[in-house]
């Protein structure tokens, strides 16, 4: 552990913080601060726990009063219907919120089109049903539950404490949780879903596990919170469990707090609850609310991702952190299994078709291990399909994929890319909101490389960064590079996950000849390295140099496989590409 | 013209030293630190219609108490906060008004979740809670809660049984009751006494409960068309009694007999509402406004319900409640010459207060008055009109059913 | 059982509310849909011009008809207005979820500031009234706001579909920056829709005030099920928008009429949580 001046007095003050809050019952304070102080922790872990899944992946939840409410409700029947000791009944509330989560993800998380919007609209149904049902069954019943007989440990002499100490440690493991997932490979992978969840699952996320994951963590935290809220409250009714603060403040005090940031929410909490407190309690209640309203408004206008950003670059540029350097690591030898010949790609009758468009009518082609081959075609005929069908971005209509072996067509992309099959995009799909760095590394942890540790991740990340040319670039974000260097991140993408088999897809178009000249030595680097490469350009200087064989694909259908000189020769191919004069 | 300006000037000069030594004077008679009143009202939120009559209420009472000399001799000062129609907003306020603002006394809020979720702080802090609206007495088990209310501790059982009490002195006795309640715990605890006595005695009764915010009437005013009882019992609270008598209008529909348990006292402007019944203890009219106090309290509410848009801007069951809630503290302080809580708990318990509802005391079940005093008011081209029991109506109001 | 009666009864009611939350989601669902901003804050709109136009007609004398005609070309310019600040800070979807809402409460607090929280009814002498089909009610002023949401879902629908205009906003949502290398001054418009939307928050509003009463709080009762309307609608489909909110409104007046009416939620989002499952092809 690095021990250096920095990091020590943060750890140092961080003790004497904590130290500080829990002795805070124990002071003679009125009893309103320690219960203001509790409010505040209780909206710090709601808002925290949502923005988990929501400000982190992306997918908006307007449900977080379901999770919530699962807790008070389990508590409430647990504690004071059933005589389940309090504390008991507070991991039961937490699971029983994991559970419903978890549930709720598995159902809808499955549904591809339309994710984001159908997912909100499960989750405020969900609360519907779920508060509809508690009110009219003997759970609630519709006359509230009341708590005040529960008996409830007595920390610092009376109950108080214990509330007060319960959401301090649920604040606290919200923000120690959501801060461990943003360094975490969840967290680069949820980041990564947010940005484009179809390419971070061809990288090898598995993007449907770790969106159940952060949504049953949001969820049982929540459910948590709901808990110790039941006896704070001591009178608990479905109104006011399942109001429509509890579904959208969580909303707003991320966004305005900064939704990608670990402590952002916790941020946006304190500052938005500590604003109507003071703002909006007396009679004139209203407008203070709507003065709140209009600060909240013109701090968003003007840092549009949130304060935390902000503060982080403030508190930067005042304490400029210790420029880290990331020495390049060679990769280990390439993942090739034997040295044998033959194929490591085998397709065979590979149909897909896209609504009434057949785009694969029946292509049967093999990828011999350690070959360059070269995918041509017309615009239209098939080739960035059939490269979707071998990375399983899509799933295809009939027809098999086998790969050294294991047949692929079935598997989710994830797997895929995780066999050490990996793909360029023709335009690239860079994570935006994620630094050259962090996409270059995004890939060797979930690719064929399955590194595990950040030395030899972020090693090796530099090492490709360099291998491309753009290590220059590392702290930049995508949005910044020119086509030229987001190409090359492409292809720096590409190679960190150490694949056997890569799909370049128009990888020098839009470069100048000198480009081209680089590119194509660096393309035959990396096959001398013992990659297998499928290349689909229509640079056809560039097919000729480069590939061992080519295949040629017209309106889906495979029409000649061979060497470039015999391909090109074909009547049938002049024909499909100059017309009918030329052939022959 | 000099002697005349100096002539003026010597007049103004008394005329100004005379305010200055009655001012004085009077804040010399209340003289001191001010005795602080806390409380919370729901004055946003579903449920700030019925806040606001609450506020006017404390106004008018605060203006009256210092204007005539405050309490022991000191002047009296209220303490506000809104509670936004939520429980847990309430219990943190009232936490706040007595650990940080250091209130001498405590007034409950309005309506049952606020004043169940403040209670518990109340408890803690062993304040002397008087509430003013809880329709579920059973539930204050805290020994130092008094109720304002004159329904007694058992509203559910004594209500529905005077209400059936009341049409039958009027010569009618429903066939068939239809009983429609909102789910606001009130309501619905209330409302299911109902059914409880219609299924006692045999009467067929259709039940339905509706969401809190139900947004569209139509078909629960189908369905009870449908049944076509001769008695509807409506749990409502607030803007629902509007919304379901526009739903009755459109189906053509016109109810034999209706009830209608907590309404916004406009309800009764709304077309349709004529004949409808509610629980009352205090109206602006006689024989309450006979009383010179109430005639005052109503002039001075009309006044300010006026300048403050109220669209019914009159004294009525609610603003009842909350003077009532008002006179028992002054009425424990003045008699237990104190502010210590235990004191005014120990007086309420053995002392009789005269309030704008008439004379009651705390020896029911939950410092409730021993009977359910409530009297039936019918909405009379437009107005409320008390109308049961017989003898305190005006002679000229009779409770009309089954028109 | 409920009699056949009921049943029918039942379906016209919620025939007539439900197209009222497609009245009020028209708006929310272009806005999410092709402007990509979701607007919490339509509501709000649409209870303000409630108000106003109550106010207009009971405090003014100003019949119905002219206070729309008033309300409508300034919300135009209130929406207008709000994209360009939209624009001008250019505000992610994320930010516009936070700033509407903020918006909402502004106008909640306006409200309950100059008119108080106390109810307001907008008494017509068309408010009771119902037109006779056999022995089933079909109250007036209800059907017109139902014919309204039609014509206005449908011709959205229709320009969106087959003019320039329409189909030009059409390829800015899907793709902005390649729409405008095709020529399409996608800017002025989004400032058009952005009108329309607000515009169509005015005409919810003038219904709303005709045919219930009104209270501040009403913008939230409002928001999860016209939210739900919307997704299910698709979002940038005004009939879409307009179907699922008869959808909604239709089960939860049959349950009502059926069941414990306090059951209705459960019903109508269960309904909507089997249309996800199911996912048939309109969705």
């Amino acid at each position: 552990m690095d021990l250096s001046g920095n990091r020590f007095a943060g750890y140092a003050a961080l003790a004497v913080l904590a130290a500080g809050l829990i002795a805070v019952p124990a002071l003679d304070l009125p009893a309103f601060y320690v219960a203001f102080l509790f409010v505040l922790y209780y909206w710090v872990a709601l808002a925290t726990s949502w923005a988990i899944l929501s400000g982190f992946a992306g997918y908006w939840s307007f449900g977080h009063a379901a999770f919530f409410g699962t807790g008070v409700y389990a508590s409430a029947t647990f504690a004071a219907k059933l005589g389940v000791p309090f504390l008991l009944t507070i991991p039961i509330a937490a699971l029983l919120a994991a559970g419903l989560g978890a549930g709720v993800g598995f159902v809808v998380f499955r549904l591809q089109r339309l994710r984001g919007e159908l997912f909100a609209l499960m989750t405020i149904s969900v609360t519907f049903v779920l508060a509809t049902v508690v009110s009219n069954t003997p759970i609630d019943g519709g006359l509230g539950v009341y708590l005040i007989s529960v008996q409830v440990p007595e920390v610092f002499g009376s109950s108080t404490g214990t509330f007060y100490l319960l959401g301090l440690f649920f604040a606290a493991l919200s923000i120690w949780t959501a801060w461990k997932i943003s360094r975490s490979k969840l967290g680069l992978g949820l980041f990564a879903i947010h940005d484009d969840e179809d390419v971070a699952e061809v990288k090898g996320v598995p993007t449907f596990r770790y969106k159940i994951w952060a949504f049953a963590i949001s969820s049982g935290i929540a459910g948590a919170v709901g808990s110790v809220y039941a006896i704070y409250v001591s009178y608990v009714t479905v109104g006011d469990t399942f109001d429509v603060t509890v579904i959208m403040y969580p909303v707003v005090m991320t966004i305005f707090g900064g939704s990608r940031h670990w402590l952002g929410p916790a941020f946006g909490a304190v500052i938005i609850e500590a604003a109507l407190y003071t703002a909006a309690a007396g009679p004139e209640a209203s407008i203070g609310r709507a003065i709140v309203a209009l600060g909240l408004i013109l701090t968003v206008l003007l840092l549009p991702s949130g304060v935390m950003p902000s503060i982080v670059r403030l508190w930067r540029s005042i304490f400029p952190p210790r420029k880290v350097t990331y020495r390049a690591t060679a990769p280990a030898a390439s993942a090739t299994a034997s040295a044998a010949d033959g194929a490591v790609l085998t397709i065979d009758g590979v149909k897909k078709s896209f609504g009434g468009v057949q785009a694969l009518k029946g292509v049967s082609l093999e990828v011999r291990r350690g070959e360059i081959l070269g995918l041509v075609g017309p615009n239209g005929s098939g080739k960035s399909t059939l490269i979707n069908m071998i990375t399983g971005h899509y799933p295809l209509d009939s027809g098999t994929i086998m790969f050294d072996g294991v047949p692929i067509h079935e598997l989710p992309a994830h797997d895929i890319a995780a066999l050490g099959i990996a793909r360029s995009y023709q335009i690239p799909r860079p994570f935006d909101r994620l630094t050259v760095r962090a996409n270059v590394a995004l890939s060797g942890m979930f690719g064929a490389g399955k590194l595990d540790d950040e030395a030899s991740v972020y090693g090796q990340a530099q090492h490709w960064m360099e291998f491309c040319g753009i290590a220059n670039r590392a702290d930049d974000f995508p949005p910044q590079l020119n086509l030229h260097e987001r190409k090359f991140l492409e292809l720096a993408r590409a190679l960190a996950a150490r694949p056997r088999v890569l799909c370049l897809d128009e990888v020098l178009s839009g470069l100048n000849h000198t480009e081209v000249d680089a590119a194509l030595d660096l393309i035959r680097r990396i096959r001398d390295n013992g990659t297998s490469i499928v290349f689909v350009e229509h640079l056809m200087r560039a097919v000729v140099a480069l590939s061992d064989r080519v295949a040629v694909l017209n309106e889906g259908e495979l029409i000649a496989v061979g060497t470039p000189e015999e391909t090109m020769r074909d009547p049938h191919v002049v024909r499909v590409y100059l017309g009918d004069a030329h052939a022959a | 013209m000099t002697r005349i300006f100096t002539r003026l000037l010597g007049r103004a000069a008394v005329a100004a030293s005379i305010t200055m030594l009655l001012a004085g004077g009077a804040a010399f008679a209340q003289s001191g630190k001010p005795i602080v009143i806390g409380q919370t009202l729901a004055l946003t939120g579903p449920l700030g219609q019925t806040g606001m009559v609450h506020k006017i209420v404390g106004e008018i009472v605060m203006d009256d108490l210092n204007k005539a000399g405050g309490l022991l001799g000191r002047p009296v000062e209220w303490k506000l906060y809104d509670d936004e129609s939520k429980g847990s907003t309430a219990r943190t306020q009232y936490e706040r008004l007595i650990t940080i603002d250091k209130v001498d006394l405590i007034l409950g809020p309005y309506a049952t979740e606020g004043i169940l979720a403040a209670m518990t702080v109340a408890q803690r802090y062993k304040k002397l809670y008087i509430q003013n609206t809880l329709g579920i007495p059973h539930l204050a088990t805290y020994e130092g809660q008094f109720s304002a209310l004159m329904t007694g501790a058992e509203p559910q059982n004594t209500f529905p049984v005077r209400v059936l009490q009341a049409y039958a002195d009027s010569g009618f006795t429903p066939k068939s009751i239809a009983i429609v309640t909102s789910k606001f715990a009130s309501a619905q605890f209330n409302s299911k006494g109902m059914e409880a006595l219609a299924n006692a005695r045999k009467i067929p009764n259709l039940y339905l409960e509706y969401d809190f915010g139900t947004r569209d009437f139509g078909a629960i005013a189908a369905r009870v068309k449908d049944f076509n009882p001769d008695f509807i019992w409506t749990g409502v609270l607030g803007v629902e009694g509007h919304q379901i008598l526009e739903a009755y209008g459109k189906l053509n529909y016109k109810p034999k007999a209706h009830l209608y348990l907590y309404p916004s006292p406009s309800l009764a402007q709304v077309p349709g509402a004529e004949g409808g019944i509610s629980q009352t203890s205090l109206e602006d009219q006689p024989p309450y406004t006979n009383d010179p106090l109430i005639k005052h309290y109503a002039e001075a509410f009309h006044e300010k319900a006026v300048k403050a848009n109220l669209p019914y801007p009159f004294i009525d069951s609610q603003a009842g409640n909350s003077f009532s809630g008002w006179q028992i503290l002054i009425a424990a302080v003045k008699g237990a010459n104190s502010l210590d809580d235990a004191k005014l708990i120990a007086w309420l318990e053995k002392n009789e207060v005269t309030t704008v509802m008439g004379k009651r005391d705390f020896k029911g079940k939950f410092h409730t008055n021993s009977v359910d005093a409530t009297q039936i008011r019918q909405v009379q081209n437009g107005k409320w009109v008390l109308v049961w029991p017989r003898e305190r109506a005006l002679p000229q109001s009779k409770l009309v059913a089954n028109k | 059982m409920p009699g056949l009666n009921l049943v029918e009864q039942s379906l016209i009611t919620g025939f007539l509310a439900g197209s009222l939350y497609g009245l009020l989601a028209l708006g929310l669902s272009l806005s999410w849909g092709l402007l990509k901003l979701v607007n919490i804050g339509h509501f709000a709109m649409a209870l303000l011009s409630a108000y106003l136009t109550w106010y207009f007609g009971t405090e003014l004398g100003i019949p119905a008809w002219w206070a729309g005609a008033i309300i409508v070309p300034v919300f135009f310019v209130y929406g207008v207005a709000l994209h360009w600040v939209f624009v001008k800070f250019r505000v992610s979807e994320m930010a516009s979820m936070l700033i509407t809402f903020a918006l909402a409460i502004i106008v909640e607090s306006f409200i309950q500031t100059i008119w108080t929280a106390d109810f307001r009814r907008y008494s017509t002498p068309l408010a009771d009234q119902s037109f006779m089909l056999g022995g089933l009610y079909v109250p007036k002023l209800n059907l017109l706001a139902c014919l309204v949401a039609a014509l206005l879902a449908v011709g959205t629908w229709g320009w969106l579909k087959f003019t320039y205009a329409g189909k030009a906003l059409r390829a800015c949502a899907e793709d902005a920056p390649i729409a405008s290398a095709y020529g399409i001054d996608h800017k002025s418009l989004t400032y058009l829709l952005s009108g329309i939307c607000a515009a169509y928050a005015g005409v919810a509003g003038v219904f709303i005030a005709l045919i219930g009463t009104l209270a501040p709080n009403e913008i939230w009762t409002w928001i999860g099920v016209v939210f739900a309307v919307v997704i299910i609608g698709r979002l940038g489909n005004p009939v879409g928008a307009l179907l699922g909110g008869i959808l909604i409104g239709v089960c939860e007046a049959l349950t009502q009429s059926a069941v414990n009416p306090a059951w209705a939620p459960l019903v109508s989002f269960s309904v909507l949580i089997l249309l996800l499952l199911v996912k048939p092809k309109w969705i």
